[in-house]
């Protein structure tokens, strides 16, 4: 054996005459994606990922087949090579049948891992649970308190019985973290020397702050109003998010070196191109602050406010300008907000009016419970068709009654008026919670949508300005719910990153195996169901006079058997398969190929370990591990082609009395197919 | 007289046994006439067929005997009178089928009795053997073999004496020589019909080789599904070892080898020669990456050398008579002969050996007599599954590796199936397809996978859903499928579907946009109907109708409900007015 050199992607490498291409390059830091090959196992040359391209071949050669030769030309990543990648991906992609991660994560705007967490919880590790969540989530005590949970909606728990407690749990383990001695603090990456300016203290600009330090760069927090918390802290009422809470998060994430300026607004305190002048980026996180109008006669009479205003106002610990006899229009969280903080402001009568039923209603449906536990009345399909005023104050409204129709473009009933019934109600104040807007004032140069909102690339966050990105409520589509404006941050964080450093961003959806929920699991839940925690709360006759925080919190007993509910929908090996890996390097299409595929299907023949011919790639590197490292030879292959599964090779053979538990089979395989039991 | 019958499996197949047992019963042993069995003359269509040799002489070759003509046969033995059979006799036209050929390979089949190593010596048998050992060194072997430029004929056509070179040059304890009877395309026969009718120029052929590369052993894997040859085979191996033409010290010679049969499973893919080996070694048969190749590192992980069934049959010749005299025959690239089995809508089928150089046309218009029902040629398939489709504006081509392969087809191991205006293109791919994909050894990802979903692609357009953009889809996944296969099985398994795209594009046209048939063949595409013009409500059809799908009152014109009708093409069959009409 001698020394020669070969040339990977422009790089002269040493290496011995007889070994293959993919050791070389695995050894110096070449990626070159394989699934069959390993250290210990004999050449195989199944999965057709690693091929190269060689100068002087024709064809594409496998690099874990292919001897080196002196003076050798090899590139890893031609278009030629990622095509026939993709193409390979695709095929098996289109086969394979696992569910990477569980549905909750999938729903996720910032795909927090869910699973994860909750598994920790459970376990009592919540350190470890918090460092998941604080991955995507900087503010989990705050979140988990008020986020509409669309998690939970997909639960496979709800399949059979009621989904799992996702958001309050996260709310506890985060109460727990924080209060404890040693509550996890993330590491920060080396200083980067390179400057970000983040407009707007929102959830989007601390979740972007905390991201941003994490990755080792500097970050200033430009904020308009005297404290950090965008809507957290302006827009949510007390009783459902305490400040101090809000108020500890946003430290923990100061701590981290963020510094932040409040009371300073860009464009009038400071001026957007000096931020742009000074710092290496900017992120805008201004938020939708201002309110969309009722748009009927009357809607500028004196007792007409708007719900954002009305909340911020009982926030910042002014006295409210409300009536006792008060009406919020709209069906949203911000009315539900509004509605039942003007009943602890002390209204006698406070009215909902919603065009729709409570079955539309964008609210959580707890939330409007909860509401209605505490006197709000609650007047569906009607919809204001005047504001009556005397001396230019309210008196009341004309409401107009409505009917569902047929279904508009949000898949909802469009709500349509019945001809000439009109109701009246007595109000005098009126209070607007329809929708709220951006305003881009002083930030000159952006562009804006139609409706006045920053437009910003989804897979990068970048805006039309060099250097400058936005994410969260003032983006795009407008304003929506906060774990929204985080996983656009999250986006905009890695954008940022990706241009600080000079890199091209290559970004796209990421690509997860889905599969129907198993029959297995469907029938595990129906024999022993386990209730969902109920959250401990105060009575409502108690809680309505008061801004004291509505929920008690679960008990740790609760908390830890409500997280042991997790059904574990997703993949156990999503975090280390190689294979899930590879697909997300480049766009793939799999179901081009859709048509038959091998069903989920999890067998324990094998008495020791459990295979799901669902996930198996036929990598075979558990039969030729089993037979050429553990000297058993316990797995073959039994079948042709396509229908080829791995199994025992002879029927008669007592796997559980000749295995050696060495599992060397379950540790090579590159998915989840094989697990021990 | 003798009267020799030809007992190939095709012959028996059409009754040949029956015909022996009933001359057994035609003559006494009185009558002095010996009743022998030859192998396989090569006439499928014209089966069973009797010759009577007036002493070494073919005095008479009857055709399309049947039991029945025992007697009559039996008679013209005793008496020489050959009017009693003239109506059997072959016709001039039906001769030309084997006059137009030349014969190496096949020299002995249907003359030979293929049990007898008498009858093989009384030619040329064993010389060649003989010559080799008593007169030449390995070197000297390859030599001539080189100098005829024979290559392999199981397919890739690669120099043979390349690889017993190879093989001689790789240093091994023990070193093997395998022969490759793993003959597996639909269609294909070649392989067989040699073993059956001449076993013993195969085993005199594979010595040789043997002799060339220094290997001590032979092993033969033959699928179990040919058991007549396996007999022959077995037959003639004992032969040779009595008569100290197999094992130690052969001919006194001092080279010692001998010989045993493996009976393969029948899995296509082990016509592959590392899956071949695999399978030798009780492995299952999947194939490996090549380097190594056999050659280095094969059997046992000892030099190996692997050659085809007719590629052995073609070495005795050779060495009797030069490899120079062999290399006069055929074109620049491609020398000797060629055997085909020539099957499909064809007027004369059955086994075919031609000099290389000679046109398709050649093969199918000249010997074949073309097609069948005075039906319009539509193309050729050649080389089986792995192999490609030709049309009838390529009919020119000349047989010859390179030649062949430009049409984007192979010369393959010499199957050649014949189609006509009634075959459909995309149902002829598909029908490959099923093949290939169904025996696929599952290993690689490209042909698994690949194939699989290439096969149901096709299945969607022959039953009318096919979809915009599948033939883009079928060409991307068949040059993947083809560029990143481990082995031969997969990197040819595209060739049907990626030939008839390119030369019947618009037949896949037709079953994505129109969802139609224009061979008419796809039956899901099809609607039946009864021209009323025409109709004379005779009712025939009505009653032949297995579903009841035809309606009509007697002498009225009939209907077809087309929701019951199950295209099965009954009522086409039995109108006798052309009044059914398929569209």
């Amino acid at each position: 054996m001698s020394e020669i050199t070969i040339t990977i992607n422009g790089r002269q490498l040493q290496c011995q005459e007889g070994e293959m291409i993919l050791p070389v390059a695995l050894r110096n830091g070449i990626h070159i994606p394989n699934l069959c090959a390993a250290k210990e196992l004999a050449v195989y040359g199944a999965c057709s990922l690693c091929v190269v391209e060689v100068e002087g071949a024709r064809k594409l050669l496998r690099a874990c087949a292919t001897k080196v030769a002196d003076g050798m030309v090899i590139q890893t990543h031609t278009p030629k090579v990622l095509q026939s990648r993709k193409l390979a991906l695709e095929l098996i992609m289109a086969d394979h049948s696992g569910q990477c991660v569980g549905p909750c994560s999938m729903t996720c705007p910032a795909h927090t891992d869910v699973q994860g967490y909750i598994k920790q919880i459970a376990l009592g590790n919540d350190r470890k649970a918090v460092e998941i969540i604080k991955s995507k989530i900087p503010l989990p005590a705050s979140i988990g308190r008020v986020c509409p949970h669309p998690c939970e909606g997909d639960c496979r728990r709800g399949l059979i019985e009621e989904p799992l407690s996702i958001a309050f749990l996260k709310a506890f383990t985060a109460d727990r973290d924080r209060e404890s001695d040693d509550p996890f603090v993330p590491e920060l990456a080396p200083a980067t020397g390179k400057r970000v300016a983040v407009v707007g203290g929102g959830p989007a600009g601390l979740t972007a702050a905390y991201k941003l330090r994490e990755a080792g760069h500097g970050v200033t927090v430009f904020e308009a109003m005297p404290e950090m918390g965008g809507m957290l802290r302006y827009g949510i009422p007390e009783y459902r998010l305490p400040k101090a809470v809000l108020a500890a998060e946003v430290a923990s994430i100061e701590a981290l070196g963020v510094e932040m300026r409040t009371g300073v607004k860009v464009g009038t305190d400071v001026a957007f191109a000096q931020l742009r002048e000074e710092y290496d980026a900017v992120l805008l996180t201004v938020g939708a602050w201002a309110a969309t109008g009722v748009g009927c006669e009357g809607d500028d009479l004196d007792g007409v406010l708007s719900g954002i205003d009305f909340l911020r106002q009982v926030n910042e610990g002014d006295a409210p300008q409300i009536g006792p006899n008060v009406a919020v229009v709209g069906g949203g969280n911000t009315a539900m907000d509004a509605c039942r903080t003007a009943v602890r402001c002390g209204a006698e009568n406070v009215y909902v009016v919603y065009r729709r039923t409570r079955a539309e209603a964008p609210a959580a449906d707890e939330e409007i419970a909860d509401a209605i536990e505490e006197g709000v009345d609650f007047r569906f399909l009607t919809n204001p068709a005047r504001i009556l005023g005397e001396n230019g104050r309210v008196t009341g409204m004309k409401l107009q009654v409505m009917e569902l129709g047929e279904p508009d473009a949000s898949g909802r009933r469009r709500p349509v008026p019945v001809e000439g019934q009109f109701v009246g109600l007595d109000v005098d104040t009126v209070i607007a919670a329809i929708g709220q807007k951006c305003v881009a004032d002083g930030l000159e140069g952006l562009e804006l949508t139609a409706k006045g909102n920053i437009v910003a690339d989804a897979a990068t966050g970048a805006t039309n300005l060099e250097g400058v990105f936005a994410a969260g409520d003032a983006t795009n589509w407008g304003a929506g719910i906060a774990i929204e404006a985080i996983g656009e941050a999250n986006t905009a964080v890695a954008g940022i990153c990706d241009y600080l450093a000079g890199r091209e961003t290559v970004a796209f959806k990421p690509y997860f195996s889905q599969k129907e929920p198993p029959a297995a699991v469907i029938e595990m839940m129906r024999k022993s169901p386990k209730p969902r925690a109920v959250m401990p709360v105060k009575p409502a006759g108690e809680r309505k006079h008061t801004f004291d925080e509505v929920i008690n919190g679960f008990s740790e007993e609760a908390a830890r058997a409500e997280a042991a509910r997790c059904v574990e929908c997703g993949c156990h090996d999503f975090k280390e398969c190689k294979l899930i890996k590879y697909v997300n390097e480049n766009p793939l299409d799999p179901a081009r190929f859709e048509g038959a595929h091998h069903p989920a299907y999890r067998e324990r023949e094998l008495q020791v370990i459990e295979r799901d011919q669902g996930k198996c790639i036929l990598c075979n590197q558990c039969v030729r591990v089993c037979r050429e490292v553990a000297g058993q030879g316990l797995l073959g292959l039994v079948n042709r082609g396509y229908q080829s599964v791995i199994k025992p090779e002879f029927q008669d053979v007592d796997v559980a009395a000749i295995c050696g538990d060495c599992h060397k089979c379950v540790d090579l395989c590159p998915t989840g197919a094989l697990r021990l039991l | 007289m003798r009267i020799v019958i030809g007992e190939g499996s095709c012959g028996v197949a059409a009754g040949a046994a029956k015909v022996h047992a009933a001359l057994d019963a035609a003559l006494t042993p009185a009558d002095g006439i010996q009743v022998g069995i030859t192998g396989c003359i090569g006439m499928c269509y014209l089966e069973p067929i009797v010759d009577l040799y007036d002493g070494d002489a073919l005095a008479a070759r009857l055709v399309k005997v049947g039991e029945k003509h025992a007697p009559a046969i039996a008679e013209a033995a005793r008496t020489g009178n050959l009017e009693l059979v003239a109506d059997l006799r072959i016709s001039s036209e039906d001769e030309e089928f084997l006059s137009k050929q030349t014969r190496i390979a096949l020299r002995h089949c249907g003359v030979v009795d293929p049990t007898s190593l008498d009858d093989y010596r009384k030619d040329d048998g064993y010389q060649a053997l003989a010559k080799v050992l008593g007169e030449m060194t390995p070197e000297q072997v390859i030599d001539q073999i080189k100098t005829s430029g024979l290559a392999g004929r199981g397919g890739a056509g690669f120099p043979t004496w390349f690889k017993w070179n190879a093989a001689r040059q790789n240093q091994g304890e023990r070193k093997y020589l395998i022969c490759n009877a793993d003959e597996g395309d639909p269609g294909a026969f070649m392989d067989r019909a040699v073993l059956e009718s001449d076993p013993h120029v195969v085993i005199e052929g594979m010595l040789i080789g043997a002799y060339a590369i220094g290997a001590s052993e032979i092993i033969v894997y033959v699928r179990a599904e040919y058991p007549l040859a396996i007999k022959h085979l077995e037959i003639a191996m004992e032969q040779a070892r009595a008569a100290n033409l197999l094992g130690d010290d052969i001919l006194g010679s001092g080279f010692s080898c001998d010989m045993r049969i493996k009976a393969g499973a029948g899995a296509f893919v082990c016509g592959e020669e590392t899956a071949l080996i695999a399978s030798l070694e009780g492995q299952r048969g999947m194939p490996r990456l090549k380097p190594p190749f056999p050659a280095e590192r094969g059997y046992l992980a000892s030099p190996s050398n692997i050659n085809n069934v007719e590629t052995f049959a073609n070495v005795t010749w050779i060495i009797n008579n030069g490899g120079e005299a062999y290399a006069a025959m055929g074109t620049e690239n491609s020398k000797g002969t060629k055997v085909f089995a020539l099957t499909g809508k064809i007027v004369r089928g059955g086994l075919v050996e031609i000099p290389m150089g000679a046109t398709l046309r050649d093969v199918i218009f000249g010997i074949g007599g073309g097609i069948r029902d005075g039906k319009q040629f539509k193309a050729v398939q050649m080389g089986g599954p792995s192999g490609g489709c030709i049309p009838a504006d390529l009919l020119d081509t000349v047989i010859d590796y390179k030649a062949l392969s430009a049409t984007g087809a192979i010369m393959g191991s010499g199957g050649m199936v014949v189609m006509d205006e009634t075959t459909c293109m995309v149902g002829m791919a598909k029908f490959f397809l099923d093949f290939t994909a169904a025996e696929s050894c599952g290993k690689c990802v490209p042909c698994r996978l690949g194939t699989e979903r290439m096969q149901e692609i096709l299945v969607r357009l022959v039953k009318g859903q096919g979809r915009e953009g599948d033939i883009e889809l079928l060409e991307e996944l068949a040059t993947f499928v083809g560029g990143s296969s481990l082995c031969g099985l997969g990197m040819t398994a595209p060739n049907p579907v990626l030939t008839t795209i390119r030369y019947f594009r618009d037949e896949y046209e037709a079953h994505i946009a129109q969802k139609k048939c224009p061979a008419k063949e796809c039956v899901d595409l099809l609607t039946y109907s009864i021209d009323p013009q025409t109709c004379t409500g005779c009712t025939l059809c009505a009653r032949k109708c297995p579903v009841d799908a035809i309606s009509g009152e007697k002498k009225q014109a009939h209907t077809i409900d087309p929701q019951a009708c199950i295209r099965c093409g009954q009522c086409l069959d039995s109108c006798r007015f052309g009044s059914i009409v398929v569209e």
